[in-house]
């Protein structure tokens, strides 16, 4: 008998504006990604406790300045393998101490194209593991 | 009978050192110091099997530090990193970032949230290893 292996990756993208969400999606969606969408910290916790997620984009301000960060680290901590990209306004010593500090793989300024902070998060998650028979898709929380 | 975990501290300021090993020694662990980047680098290239280094940033040289991470970040099991330093920029903190330091501490350190990062980091790699 041949055990279960999860073969579909799996993206949590948290970010308050509903347009960047979307189109954080696309790409990762057009990657083969499934897509878990949140808008505020208590939709996204919801969300870690159901899914297994590789990528995390999350960004730094989400119900308020900030709130983004703590999440991040909440997301190192549950699936410590998991590329963890943060979207930040300015990059400064204060972010990238929070960024250090949480556990945060990357940041990436808030304006980034979605796709180049999409393929910067594949890069690190090894592409070619991901099964081509696989169906990607969305679901919003 | 429990591991006691082991740290190395490195800073070139003795006082700074003899303090953080105090107060460690306090929380029960094993403190080796290193009063520069030479220093510690003999250490953890000599085959000491660190749970956690703390390493100032500036010492011999300006961001030296990052070279004693460099190292400790390179040894199996990989030692919890953390950074001290009075001197954080952007070049600097972005380079920790990128080499996966563990903890950026910006001097003067709150001793309680420094002794709480360890802990925790320390009880992280546990799990993970």
């Amino acid at each position: 008998m041949s055990d279960t292996i999860k073969t579909t990756k799996t993206a949590l993208i948290v970010h308050a504006d509903m347009s960047v969400l979307s189109a954080f999606q696309s790409s990762f969606v057009g990657k083969g990604y499934v897509a878990i969408l949140a808008r505020d910290p208590p939709t996204a916790l919801l969300a870690l406790t159901q899914h297994f997620f590789d990528v995390a984009v999350i960004s730094s301000r989400l119900a308020e300045g900030g709130d983004g960060w703590p999440l991040a680290g909440v997301v190192h901590l549950i699936f410590p393998k998991a590329f963890v990209g943060v979207l930040t306004p300015e990059t400064n010593v204060l972010t990238l101490q929070a960024a250090i500090n949480n556990g945060v793989t990357q940041i990436f300024d808030a304006s980034s194209n979605p796709d180049h902070v999409v393929n910067t998060s594949l890069g690190s998650q090894q592409i070619g593991s991901i099964n081509p028979s696989a169906e990607p898709g969305t679901s919003i929380h | 009978m429990a591991h006691q975990p082991s740290l190395l501290i490195v800073d070139d300021e003795t006082n700074v050192a003899l303090t953080l090993q105090m107060v460690f020694e306090r929380e029960g662990y094993a403190v080796r110091t290193a009063n520069s980047c030479a220093g510690a680098l003999k250490l953890l290239e000599n085959g000491h099997i660190f749970d956690a280094v703390i390493t100032d940033l500036n010492m011999e040289k300006e961001n030296i530090g990052l070279e004693v991470a460099r190292a400790a970040l390179r040894l199996h099991p990989k030692p919890a990193v953390v950074l001290c330093t009075g001197y954080a920029s952007v070049d600097n903190s972005a380079a920790a970032l990128q080499m996966k330091v563990d903890y950026l501490a910006t001097k003067p350190v709150d001793l309680e949230e420094l002794k709480r990062a360890v802990s925790r980091l320390m009880a992280f790699r546990n799990e993970k290893q």
